[in-house]
């Protein structure tokens, strides 16, 4: 039974994210059959236990209880995905100690950090920025992992110097840094040899002659080779080209020999037996469809630009002439009315990128309103509004909570605290008076 | 008119232990205090149905327990009983022959309280707290509908244990409200529903918040056919939404309106921003009543978009409100809402409900007809 087990976990190896730390093979069962019963009530309450202990926590180490609930989520949703919640997660973990100097060289808190990178679309970015916030400044960890994203991105060179400043700093431990670096250097360094290598070979056979019309041989550390038959390559896309310029032509040619049903003619058209139209004339009105009919000029409007520089065409004046049976709950719902004109916007406008919002913008944002807040409370200045209730403890961890659930929660541990006699008469100067 | 007699015939029925002085700000706008209040925050307040003689007032409390008053003609209130839940209670609701009431607890739990009898029996169990609980009375059946944190709506008939119906939510039931055959919900992540109950309850519409912030409460109104056809939602940053839910010319006719903020817009000093904590409509008038943390509630004219009155400062948040059958007395309860967290909550504070005339007040700013 337990082969079995353990093959089963190979079914289903796509759904599972490589993690550094490596898995646990037990919560790792547990979290792929819990998948297939859909959410568990299990894995439910302990993420609400989490998200309690984010608001309620009163300690002097609260990063701890962020710590273990990245940990936890990594480790309950092996696929990742939205229900997981680990950007939102990570997110807020790292910019909630921002301020908090005394994490900034904490190894839990880098670790956040780096994996907060991971899953940014610019983690060199972000490295940058830790660098600028002296965050990390003394871990070994941070430059690895600043190292192995610029190697990733085939710059070692900028790698290299990277663990040069993380010895200027005397990051620790300087044992890890120094045997990463080594690594580095040789994989650099093998790199280099088997270039120079094959370049020497390349020299030794191919420097009488040179070669045309052969395979193209790799250069480098990149290993891509510049295709062959690039003309070939080159024919087969223009023939696509071509094919799908001239498709239309043919069915246009044919459009007008054949008959096209048109509903407006009514129905003795189409009972009538379809009559074959003799080549010589066929009905003028199809034959020419740009004939056009004098008419005044003074009225016609030209085709207008839109603000955005597409020209709108003005949609067929002409009426269905049937009502389409719209069922009323079929309705679309009703919401608060968009800006958008609609007269002038016929289609569908595509959602905007939002340009600045990446989550180091985000973070550079909310450490910009924080220092402007206490620039503003030291000063006495003006902020334009204040939020009067505790809005940090409502949008902690990866979900909202209300006033309710806060106050329940509380009431729930008290409880708790109550029916472990031992406890609270022990401690008589309990915490929990307050509630 | 008479029926609750005046504002000045209130203060003798006050309990006078502080006098009423300038100093004490407990009670500033000087309203009849009802006797012995609960001993913890007060969730929830509910007035008895229209098909009962007499006011009866029910009110719930973190302190675990429902209470009954009632409220004579004179201002008088009475206490008249009491039950307990296992966990702070969050919700009430009468049935519509006022014979029943019906408790919604932190302990997971729903209670149907008889009052001629005094009993009362577990009628729902949910997975987690339940939020809300509303009866709803249909031509052809009547159930309980209860929300939960736990993301479901389920509907109950009294007499069995298990729902007659449940239906998933995406989110936390952070309020509901229910007219028949209408009802609304709200959730975390702003999320709103509106069901439809005709026949059998089912999901209406989904609609995007008209709000960008958590919602807090939500209350349906009613046109001049006395047919529900939007709802107010208020949220946790000073804001409340009127919003219809077929709307001729949705454009206009929905908005929303700032409301529970400090010293309007000046600019000298930044603007307090306090929680909606809840929203009642008058049940004549069609005018509605919005309660904060600020410690203040305010009457507005959604027609006429206009504010009616607010009130001065009370030293605490006031958390419930509701107005009676006949729309003349308006009850809220001042207590703390839980807005500034634990640190800011203060055991030894009395709470308070307040009785105050709302047959003038309330009435609309002009009578178009």
């Amino acid at each position: 039974m337990a082969e079995g087990g353990d093959a089963e976990w190979e079914l289903s190896k796509e759904n599972i994210q490589p993690l550094k730390r490596g898995r646990d093979i037990s919560v790792l069962h547990q979290a792929l059959s819990q998948q297939q019963d859909g959410p568990s009530s299990a894995v439910c309450q302990q993420k609400q236990a989490f998200e309690s202990e984010l608001r309620i926590y009163n300690g002097d180490d609260p990063l701890d209880v962020w710590d273990r609930y990245v940990k936890w989520t990594e480790q309950t949703f092996p696929q990742g995905g939205k229900e997981s919640n680990l950007p939102v997660l990570l997110e807020r973990a790292v910019t909630q100690f921002t301020e908090e100097k005394k994490y900034h060289n904490d190894p839990r808190y880098v670790d956040l950090w780096i994996k907060f990178a991971k899953i940014c679309s610019e983690p060199l970015e972000i490295y940058r920025y830790m660098q600028a916030q002296r965050v990390g400044g003394s871990q070994a960890s941070f430059y690895i992992a600043w190292s192995e994203e610029y190697e990733r991105l085939g710059n070692s060179r900028e790698a290299d110097k990277v663990y040069q400043e993380g010895f200027n700093n005397c990051a620790e431990p300087r044992d890890k840094l120094l045997q990463y670096h080594k690594a580095l250097q040789a994989r650099v360094s093998r790199q280099v040899m088997t270039t120079m290598a094959e370049k020497d070979s390349d020299e030794e056979s191919n420097e009488p002659e040179r070669l045309s019309l052969v395979d193209l041989k790799h250069r480098g550390k990149k290993k891509a080779i510049v295709p062959v038959n690039r003309a070939q390559a080159a024919l087969g896309h223009n023939s696509r080209g071509l094919q799908s310029q001239g498709a239309p032509a043919p069915s246009g040619a044919k459009n007008s020999c054949f008959v096209v049903f048109d509903e407006n003619k009514g129905p003795a058209a189409v009972t009538s037996e379809p009559k074959w139209e003799s080549w010589a004339a066929p009905p003028p009105v199809r034959a020419k469809e740009n004939a056009q009919k004098p008419e005044k000029w003074c009225d016609v409007k030209m085709a207008q630009k839109s603000r955005f520089g597409h020209k709108i065409v003005p949609p067929p004046l002409t009426k269905p002439t049937f009502q389409p049976y719209v069922e009323e709950s079929d309705e679309p719902p009703r919401m608060t009315p968009c800006k958008i004109n609609s007269a002038v916007n016929t289609v569908l406008s595509a959602r905007k990128p939002r340009l600045e919002e990446t989550p180091l913008k985000r973070l550079q944002e909310h450490r910009h309103l924080q220092q402007q807040q206490q620039q503003q409370e030291t000063q006495g200045g003006k902020l334009q509004e204040k939020n009067m209730y505790c809005k940090e403890l409502l949008f902690s961890g990866a979900t909202e909570f209300c006033f309710e659930e806060l106050r329940a929660e509380r009431y729930r541990k008290k409880m708790a605290q109550e029916t472990q006699p031992g406890q609270s008469s022990a401690d008589p100067t309990n915490t929990e008076t307050e509630f | 008119m008479s029926l609750f007699g005046t504002a000045t015939g209130f203060g003798a029925g006050g309990t006078g232990v502080f006098g009423a002085t300038t100093t004490d700000s407990h009670n500033p706008m000087k309203d009849v205090e009802v006797t012995s209040p609960p001993d913890d925050s007060i969730s929830c307040l509910a007035f008895s149905p229209p098909t009962m003689p007499g006011n009866f007032l029910i009110g719930g409390s973190w302190a675990n327990d429902v209470r009954c008053w009632e409220v004579q003609d004179n201002g008088q209130t009475v206490p008249k009983a009491q039950q307990m839940h296992t966990g702070p209670v969050l919700d009430v609701c009468w049935s519509d022959d006022g014979s029943k009431v019906f408790t919604a607890s932190c302990d997971k739990t729903a209670k149907m309280w008889d009052l001629n009898s005094n009993q009362a029996m577990q009628i729902a169990q949910h997975d987690g707290p339940i939020k809300s609980i509303h009866w709803i009375k249909a031509p052809n059946y009547s159930c309980i509908m209860t929300g939960s944190w736990d993301k479901t709506l389920k509907f109950w008939d009294t007499r069995s244990p298990n729902p007659m119906l449940s239906l998933p939510m995406t989110e936390r039931c952070y309020c509901a409200d229910v007219v028949y055959p209408m009802a609304v919900l709200a959730t975390a992540d702003r999320g709103l529903i509106v069901y439809q109950l005709e026949n059998q309850p089912s999901e209406f519409r989904r609609i995007d918040s008209p709000l960008k912030h958590q919602h807090r409460c939500v209350a349906i109104f009613k046109d001049k056919q006395n047919k529900p056809t939007g709802f107010a939602l208020g949220s946790i940053e000073g804001r409340v939404a009127i919003h219809y839910i077929n709307p001729p010319n949705p454009a206009k006719d929905n908005f929303t309106f700032k409301c529970h903020r400090s010293n309007g817009t000046n600019t000298a000093t930044p603007q307090d921003i306090y929680a909606v904590n809840a929203i009642s409509f008058h049940p004549v008038h069609g005018t509605l009543a919005t309660v904060g943390s600020d410690g203040r509630f305010s009457f507005w004219d959604k027609d006429a978009r206009t504010k009616l009155k607010t009130s001065e400062q009370l030293d605490q948040p006031i958390t419930a409100c509701c107005f009676n059958s006949n729309g003349n007395i308006f009850a809220y309860a001042s207590s703390y809402d839980w807005s500034k967290g634990h640190e800011y909550y203060n055991p030894q504070k009395k709470n308070y409900i307040f009785l105050r005339n709302a047959a003038e007040e309330l009435k609309p700013r002009n009578k178009k007809w």
